[in-house]
């Protein structure tokens, strides 16, 4: 037992200076603060996750509301001075009128001014799909609209569907890799520690896997997903979808990782000491990697995110009427979107500004953990 | 070498018969799908079941999947891809009549991507953080998470409002009525826009590939030695440095040699780019398995001999790295 | 022989069949060395030369017009192979084509037609009368899969074809056959001389495929393909032995070349056009307000077809095989409750917001734009949330206090809706219906889904609740039997049926097979108006709104006589460029 507890941090340990007593978890942090870049992706990151949880609090409306009088509707303005030069102390807006409808072309009605209200009881909805509540951060009284982010064909509010949507975009990256790194680290290690036999089966179906041009394999599978009625299993088929494409590369660097490292003294004295195999590799070979699968697990989720908004972008991912950031994407390709109601491309840039946010945090880890490694 | 090779390639034919049938599996078995000539009625209410029949006969479709398989697979044996279930034409045909523009494409932005990349790397890693090299870092990383189809989009429409570049296509309509200088311009222009869509956007990540591995090498002790020896920074970086750091990006070129023909199916949809990609979605999107399986295969391939091309090259230039 | 024509012409009482508005009889008779008798095109004497630039979504699939599908490959080659009759874009009347005349026989099962004098394939063969006989020959051929053969079936026998000189051919139909002109002329002439031999050796689903050099496809049309290049475009110039002419005698067509870029996606058609790559386009509902605006910068026009053919629906499952439980086939096989959901459904919203305002109710099988078949006094279903719930509750569902609506047994309404997720119109379409039906109190998932998937659900498991669905529809209502008949494979509702599950059903199979067979086409317009009747009242398919039609031409071109039917350019060959 006791060797188990000392084994983790030994190989991390082993190039920190000696000196303080800093454990290598202290040292790294210190140097990825460093990384301003990358403490920018991770508070960016962390804003984006909050919001994801807080979504149905956050948005002034439900998933699918929508008012079918105000579709394409540009975001609303906020103001503090209404037309008659007053200063309000309450941010306002004004409601929509209707100029053209067949365009459709909107004006705000400046003759009455509908004051923002803070924490208003709206649509019941489930927070992380358990606490019940009804009270929005913001709203706004009938019959103004407060459509921040504009509306998208159908009169919904596509703020809130940004929001909303964030959970499968942002979700996804998680899920694949909480599927794909157990079976590539498994696999990579047992493949890596026996060697031999084993290790060509293995090393022969990463190749397979390898040798598939992954984008169309990617489309084969998502196109003969089987309709699932909730979007929660559907999301999780997706995952599936790209784990099955992207644990090959993941087993095959710690194979190379493991190889190098079975014949260490640790090792050897884990083995010495009566550890069953799956023990030793799980509690000992594995950990040695920490740094590596951290690494690739931070630029790994990025690659899902812009995959999973080709997908949708195709039709293939996620379906009306939930929806994601791929899909919103997706109804923003034709050139009315680009000219007449350009408020649609938000999606574009939050998926942007996901991903970098992402790959700025996981350079800065990689550098972080260990300046030598790089990861091919 | 010449053994290892030769044990690669003869590995080659297990490796490929397991990846047509595993797609062939995916494909075929999908659950509750309906296959391409089921899906004939709503697009022609007036086609009668028999009719469909008949037309799944004649593909020979109407066998059981893993008699259809062997079928296929003794065919590509005999180097026959089948026909193709939708134009009733020769696989390879369809395939070779785009391959050549995928081929052209491929190697356009690959030249475009490594011309920029590999002095763009050099430049920052020898002034790092300078503000150009903060700059360009910054902009490295826009690209990488751009997502393709919205860099292709809105490289579209910025060729739609400048009216500087052709939008679609790799020619234009007069094409055959040009002189032949006039041809290879007109080609020339036709390629700009999805070179870059498909090219400088990958700029980003093989910059900073480059960047990284030179800075390593710079910061090591044999150069070290180099400089001590009183040999000029300008020596330093180039005969030894970037000759250096250029080797791991060996690798990566034979990875991209690989995927030269599995095109880029968002870009040449988004820019009407006659290519394989756009050939491989609508084959994979109206299942005309024939098509989907040969590219699959063709893809599967290019890839392998990529790696092998990778594994060879990266030993030729690293001699630490034997085979045997 | 002589007689017979004469009688077949006065017992023809259909305007719609005398070949009048050829225009041929009031000018001086233009004949051409070699063809005597070409048919003449009516508009101003135009100029000729000059390419036109046309453009399509996905490339042709096949240059073999008998095999040819989709409309991706018939439009390609719409120019280059001609029928034996053709309908007139602007009358919809069907007018001498190939054949220059034509009769039936007294009992209405004997038609005989007289090929042009002098008609040569665009490699100078002449067409004759084998050339049609080896047509059919091909047509019926149980080895060749196309679908014109399913449409020639009479009483599900083929149409028997006799040679009776050089110039002279002879169908003989098992039954008075009501479409036949229309469908005879969808038939294209193939030559002989070209694909005999490839059809002797049981080659002919091989022959003019995509890989064909051009040179060897020949027709009758105006064009003929130079080049085609695989995903970039497709390459005509004129046929210099095409048979028509206009009002001065002089060869048609006017333009030289034609020149037909593929690009893969709709938005790409756009681009073309407004780039001037491309000399017309399909408006859509959505755009046209901003086209109209643009007409005059972009020197275009932009022409109202009126109400299109093809219309979106909900279908709701009937079919017992569906696998649903017995409560649930009840409701959707009760017609109020069919009818409470179409009055439910906000047909305005879709207007407004799927068609941007260009768009009309509907609520029968056929669309305004087929104005000789279409029935304007069917059943209507004006938006209406209380009279749904009433007629609801005359069916005996109740909504509960807790807004759920429930069935007599006590069975909560809850389905789900799906479509093809690669169509966003649909996609939109269900959107709105299920929140309308929300609001009836129905508890309704919508759940778009693969193309293959539905269509597997649709024909195969049956496994499915409702449905929103589009079919393009024609001018010949006979097209949609496959859909109407209760022994349809594509009755969606309840495809396949041995014998007619309800009255309404059986009605509808009599009236299709009385129209089938009736040559009258009066008397073919009453059967067909109590089928629209029927359908609207039994309401299998709810229907929801047709576009309208537009299409943005470029104002270079002289002779455009625009309509719903035939489109800017069904008299192409006398279209000059200005």
């Amino acid at each position: 037992m006791s060797q188990d507890a000392a084994a983790a941090p030994r190989v991390a340990a082993s190039p920190a200076p000696a000196g303080r007593a800093r454990t290598p978890l202290q040292l790294a942090w210190r140097r990825l603060r460093r990384y301003r870049l990358a403490v920018v992706g991770g508070v960016t990151l962390v804003c984006l996750y909050a919001a994801m949880a807080l979504a149905p609090f956050l948005a002034p409306y439900a998933l699918d509301y929508s008012d079918r009088s105000l579709f394409y509707a540009p975001p609303v303005g906020v103001h503090w001075v209404d037309a008659r030069g007053r200063l309000h102390l309450r941010p306002f807006v004004y409601a929509y009128r209707v100029v053209d409808a067949s365009l459709p072309a909107y004006a705000p009605d400046t003759s009455r001014t509908y004051d923002i209200h803070f924490f208003v009881r709206g649509a019941p909805y489930r927070l992380l799909w358990i606490v019940p509540g009804d009270v929005h951060l913001l709203g706004v009284d009938a019959p103004a609209r407060l459509f921040l982010l504009g509306t998208d064909q159908f009169g919904r509010d596509l703020l809130s569907r940004l929001l909303y949507g964030s959970a499968v975009s942002l979700l996804i990256g998680i899920l694949v890799v909480l599927i794909t790194f157990p079976i590539g680290m498994i696999l990579g290690g047992i493949a890596g520690y026996y060697g031999g036999f084993i290790d060509n089966v293995i090393m022969r179906s990463v190749e397979v896997l390898a040798a598939f041009p992954s984008f169309y394999l990617l489309l084969t599978l998502a196109s003969v997903l089987p309709p699932t009625l909730s979007s929660g299993a559907r999301l999780f088929m997706i995952s599936a979808v790209f784990s099955f494409v992207g644990w090959g590369g993941l087993a095959r660097v710690l194979r190379g990782i493991v190889l190098g490292i079975r014949d260490v003294e640790f090792v050897l004295a884990a083995r010495a000491a009566g550890l069953s195999d799956l023990r030793v590799i799980v509690r000992h070979v594995l950990p040695t990697t920490t740094s590596y699968v951290i690494v690739a697990a931070t630029l790994t989720i990025p690659g899902v995110i812009l995959g999973e908004s080709g997908l949708s972008f195709l039709g293939l991912g996620v379906q009306e009427p939930s929806t994601s950031w791929g899909l919103l994407l997706a109804q923003a390709q034709s050139i009315e979107a680009l000219t007449q109601f350009p408020w649609l491309l938000t999606p574009g840039v939050l998926i942007v500004v996901a991903v970098l946010a992402f790959n700025f945090l996981g350079d800065g880890v990689r550098d972080a953990l260990d300046p030598r490694q790089r990861v091919a | 070498m010449i053994r290892y090779i030769a044990r690669r390639l003869i590995l080659l034919g297990p490796l490929l018969v397991g990846i047509t049938f595993v797609s062939w599996a995916v494909i075929q078995l999908a659950p509750g799908s309906s296959d391409y000539f089921q899906s004939l009625v709503l697009q022609y209410p007036q086609i009668s079941p028999q009719r469909i029949a008949a037309l799944r006969a004649q593909f020979g479709m109407n066998q059981p999947p893993l008699v259809q398989y062997l079928h296929w697979l003794w065919s590509i044996v005999h180097l026959n891809f089948g026909y193709s279930f939708a134009y009733n034409v020769p696989v390879a045909w369809l395939i070779g009549s785009r391959a050549l523009n995928t081929l052209l494409l491929s190697v356009t932005s690959l030249i475009a991507a490594w011309a920029l990349a590999l002095p763009l790397g050099i430049y920052s890693a020898v002034h790092q953080y300078s503000a150009l090299d903060g700059l360009l870092s910054a902009a490295a990383f826009v690209a990488i998470s751009v997502p393709s189809f919205f860099s292709a989009l809105l490289l579209l429409y910025a060729a739609f409002w400048t009216h500087l570049l052709p939008l679609q296509g790799l020619t234009s309509v007069d094409f055959d009525f040009l002189p032949w200088w006039d041809k290879i311009l007109d080609v020339a222009r036709h390629l700009v826009l999805p070179t870059i869509a498909l090219g400088v956007f990958s700029v980003g990540g093989l910059m900073r590939y480059m960047r990284t591995n030179l800075l390593d090498v710079l910061r090591s002790d044999y150069l070290q030695t180099a400089r001590a020896k009183g040999l000029p920074e300008r020596a330093v970086i180039f005969r030894h440095g970037v000759r250096n750091a250029i080797n791991p990006l060996v690798t990566l070129f034979g990875f991209e040699l690989g995927g030269l023909l599995s095109g880029a199916a968002f870009v040449e949809n988004v820019l009407g780019y006659p290519g394989l990609g756009r050939l491989v979605l609508e084959a994979v999107l109206k299942k005309d398995v024939f098509v989907v399986m040969g590219s699959l295969l063709m893809g599967s391939v290019l890839l392998i001999l990529g790696n092998l091309t990778a594994d060879i090259m990266l030993a030729y230039v690293d001699p630490r790295i034997r085979y045997d | 022989m002589r007689g017979s024509v004469l009688i077949a012409l006065v017992t023809l009482a259909a305007a719609a069949f005398m070949p009048a508005a050829t225009g041929g009889a009031t000018a001086p008779h233009p004949s051409l060395p070699g063809l005597p008798d070409p048919k003449v095109m009516l508009g101003q004497p135009g100029r000729y030369g000059g390419v036109f630039l046309d453009s399509q979504q996905s490339d042709p699939s096949t240059f073999n017009p008998i095999l040819a599908n989709s409309t991706s490959s018939t439009g390609p080659l719409a120019n280059v192979f001609d029928g034996l009759v053709e309908a007139n874009g602007k009358t919809t009347d069907i007018e001498p084509g190939l054949a220059e005349s034509w009769n039936v026989s007294k009992d209405g099962r004997t038609w005989t037609f007289t090929l042009r004098q002098g008609l040569q394939w665009a490699d100078g063969t002449p067409v004759t009368a084998d050339d049609v006989l080896f047509t059919f020959r091909v047509v019926y051929d149980k080895r060749i899969p196309n679908s014109a053969a399913d449409v020639l079936k009479v009483a599900g026998k083929p149409i028997e074809v006799t040679k009776v000189n050089a110039r002279t051919v002879q169908f003989h139909t098992a039954e008075p056959f009501g479409p036949f002109l229309r469908e005879i002329g969808n038939a294209s002439l193939i030559p002989e001389h070209v694909l005999r031999r490839a059809y002797d050796a049981g080659q002919f689903n091989q022959t003019w495929g995509v890989n064909t050099p051009p040179s060897q496809i020949v027709g009758t049309g105006p064009y003929r393909i130079t080049e085609y290049r695989p995903a970039q475009r497709i390459v005509y110039d004129r046929n210099p032995h095409y048979w028509k002419v206009d009002a001065r005698g002089q060869r048609l067509p006017y333009i030289d070349h034609i020149v037909l870029t593929i690009v893969p996606n709709q938005n790409a058609l756009r681009l073309l056009f407004q780039g001037g790559q491309a000399d017309s386009y399909g408006v859509r509902p959505a755009e046209y307000a901003e086209f109209v605006r643009g007409a005059r910068a972009g020197n275009y026009t932009v022409y109202d077809g009126g109400p299109s053919f093809g219309s979106e629906f909900l279908a709701f499952n009937q079919n017992p095989a569906s696998g649903m439980p017995d409560y649930k086939l009840r409701w959707f096989q009760t017609q109020k409750f069919r009818q409470a959901v179409s009055y439910a459904i906000d047909r305005q919203a879709i207007i407004n917001q799927v068609y941007a305002g260009h768009a009309v109710p509907e609520y029968g099988p056929e669309s305004p734009a087929d104005k000789f078949f279409f029935d304007p006094h069917v059943m209507q279903y004006p938006y209406d949330l209380h009279k749904a719930a009433a007629v609801l509750a005359e069916a005996g569902f109740t909504k509960g206090t807790d807004g759920v609506l429930r069935d007599a047994g006590g069975h909560a309404v809850q389905f789900v809706i799906t479509t093809n997720a690669d169509n966003p119109d649909r996609v939109a379409i269900g959107n709105i219906i299920r929140q309308d039906l929300t609001a009836l109190g129905m508890q309704v998932t919508f759940a778009p889904e693969a193309f293959n998937t539905l269509v597997a659900k649709l024909t195969d498991s049956f496994k499915w609740e409702a449905l929103v669905l589009g079919l393009t529809g024609g001018i010949e209502p006979a097209d949609g039997q496959n859909v109407w008949k209760s022994s349809g494979s594509l009755h969606m509702w309840y495809p396949r049926q041995a014998k007619p599950a309800t009255p309404w059903e059986a009605e509808i199979d009599r009236y299709f097979d009385l129209a089938a067979t009736t040559v009258d086409q009066n008397r073919r317009r009453d059967y067909y108006n109590q089928w629209q009747e029927i359908v609207a009242e039994q309401v299998p398919l709810i229907y929801t709104a047709i576009p309208r039609a537009y299409v943005a031409v470029r104002n270079k071109f002289g002779n455009i006589e625009f309509t719903a039917f035939g489109g800017p350019f069904w008299n192409f060959p006398v279209i000059y460029i200005k």
